[in-house]
């Protein structure tokens, strides 16, 4: 498959043969009609993702200078670190440096967006208005360097209602009474949302003794007692701010509701690491004025 | 649903007009976008009093514990709990600064990841910063890790939270000697050493807790979360954390919720996620 508008023929034989099917449980399924909205397929996107951390793009090394900020291309994070002993040896690291690894940041969107592409055209195909229940994941392909990313959902027709605008269908990962109450809130969902951000951390000496306690009575640096790994928590928080400015660079003015955050951590040398941090969401977006709830009458359960 | 209208929502009618209205063209809002981790429960709660979300916000902090105090010795490893302390108090006040930069009044439902390493602690908080929609003057950036129901009661109940308090210790457990352990050995007994490393690990955490909670004129700590026990790397070592959310009461007198009782008539039911497809 290289875009939309390819769906396997026996694929759109099934989407249409009248039956539908959908990946909702009972009482969402049951809320769901509730709503108007009727179950039309449950539809799927699917990309296999060769990953090569230092393929095209990359700068395969760190940055050739410290003063640089061109390791992850235009306007990509950086910031580095000079080494405060002087010169010690050839093997000193005498500077380190966080940079933005954006070929990954790319490559991972790329097959994010590729299989929600490929969800959205099963939706189209099946002529929804919505899919609900959007689950994603990604995993690797057996023992290969390959990333699998996999999303479902229940394709939705409202019942009663003009088709989306372009006739491409709104989604979210949200099913059920949740999204009952979304919309009872005066929230529509416009589209799933997901974003991430890698950073490399190159360490210069003071993290790499700090990492490894070095610091202090029995190694180098002349500190005493315990102090802050300065480069490692700002890796640390410049992913989850990246991950979260590149989520919304895909909001406009809308909201990100129900956000969720994974983060991973890879030790790949002494001090040095690969922070990633993924943050996934359904943007939404306030089709009715501030109208809030009356106040919640709070029970306790004899039970 | 207006507080002055009984009447239920029709979800249906709500939804045809939703989707009629994204057909429409559904004209984006102005201003700047949201982020928020709450669920819809949770920003729904907190519309119920006035507030609403306004950035998902973020505060790490890593430091450095020296090689060696691990090793055997006796009383407080100092260096440990000052390392716990130090990155606790610097990620917190990161997590209130971004609050503050982004406009919110506090930060509510902080998840609170703290990695005790050989080497390192990591202290890891992700919260959604949150104000009231009526633009109230703020007031000092709270911090708590209480979920958005918890944050609602609390407000409705007449008290503020002020911070989030943090205490930690970690104690070398004294070695028995060589007489003593042989002796034990074949005895079913209390090893006093062990005891004693606990309730000195736990007062001292725990008055650091306190402490800290009095430094933000707090009255009490409320949702107390405690971790103990040998450190998997240093069985040798006893460590104690706690932590809450420091609170103050704000109202003339405490207010009391007066919940309804209510008696389900359902059976129980089993819930099922879409993940379940998955084998999961």
């Amino acid at each position: 498959m290289t875009g939309p508008g390819d769906l396997p023929e026996a694929a759109t034989r099934r989407l249409e043969s009248g039956s539908f099917s959908s990946g909702l449980t009972v009482p969402d399924f049951g809320a769901c009609l509730q709503m108007g909205l009727r179950p039309v397929g449950l539809v799927q996107g699917f990309c296999a993702m060769q990953w090569s951390w230092y393929g095209a793009g990359s700068p395969y090394m760190r940055g050739t200078s410290p003063y640089g900020t061109s390791d992850g291309g235009q306007g990509a994070y950086s910031q580095s670190w000079r080494c405060p002993h002087g010169l010690v040896s050839a093997e000193h690291r005498a500077w380190g440096q966080n940079y933005e690894q954006t070929w990954v940041e790319s490559a991972w969107l790329q097959g994010f967006g590729s299989a929600y592409g490929r969800l959205i055209e099963e939706a189209k195909e099946v002529g929804a208005h919505g899919i609900i229940g959007v689950t994603d994941t990604s995993h690797n392909l057996a023992d290969m360097n390959v990333t699998e990313f996999h999303m479902l959902g229940t394709a939705v027709v409202v019942e009663d209602a003009p088709a989306p605008p372009g006739g491409d269908p709104w989604s979210t990962y949200l099913a059920g009474q949740r999204l009952a109450k979304l919309i009872e809130a005066g929230f529509m969902p416009i589209s799933v949302i997901a974003g991430i951000a890698s950073v490399r951390v190159w360490a210069y000496c003071m993290t790499e003794y700090l990492m490894e306690g070095r610091v202090g009575t029995y190694g180098w640096g002349g500190a005493t007692s315990t102090q802050e790994i300065e480069q490692v928590s700002e890796g640390h928080l410049a992913a989850r701010a990246l991950a979260r400015e590149h989520v919304r660079r895909q909001l406009g003015s809308d909201m990100l509701h129900g956000v969720s955050i994974t983060t991973a951590e890879r030790e790949v040398g002494s001090g040095d690491q690969v922070l990633e941090c993924t943050l996934r969401g359904t943007r939404v977006r306030r089709f009715k004025g501030f109208d809030p709830m009356p106040t919640p009458r709070p029970t306790v359960r004899l039970s | 649903m207006s507080p002055d209208s009984p009447l239920p929502i029709d979800v249906r009618a709500e939804m045809r007009s939703a989707a009629a209205w994204l057909a429409d063209g559904g004209a984006a809002p102005n201003g700047r976008a949201v982020t928020s981790d709450l669920t819809i429960d949770e920003a729904l709660l907190l519309h119920s009093i006035g507030w609403e979300p306004v950035e998902l916000v973020f505060g790490v902090s890593v430091t450095s514990v020296p090689v060696g105090v691990w090793t055997w010795g006796r009383g407080e490893i100092g260096a440990a709990s000052d390392a716990h302390n130090l990155a606790v108090h610097t990620a917190a006040e990161r997590l209130g600064r971004e609050c503050a930069k982004a406009g919110g009044h506090g930060v509510v439902g902080v998840q609170v990841s703290v990695e005790v390493n050989p080497h390192h602690v990591d202290v890891h908080l992700v919260g959604t910063a949150v104000r009231p929609v009526e633009g109230k003057k703020p007031g000092q950036t709270f911090v708590s890790d209480l979920s958005a129901r918890d944050f609602v009661l609390l407000s409705n109940a007449g008290w503020s939270p002020l911070g989030l308090s943090f205490g930690a210790s970690f104690i070398y457990a004294p070695r028995r000697d060589a007489a003593t352990a042989i002796r034990q050995s074949s005895q079913n007994i209390e090893l006093t050493n062990l005891t004693e490393a606990l309730y000195s690990a736990r007062e001292s955490a725990m008055e650091r807790m306190q402490a800290s909670g009095l430094a933000m004129s707090a009255q009490g700590v409320v949702g107390v979360r405690i971790t103990e026990g040998p450190m998997r790397f240093a069985r040798h070592v006893i460590g104690f954390t706690a932590w809450g959310t420091a609170v103050r009461l704000v109202a003339d007198n405490h207010v009391y919720l007066k919940p309804d009782m209510v008696l389900p008539l359902d059976d129980a039911v089993v819930q099922f996620e879409a993940q379940s497809l998955r084998g999961r």
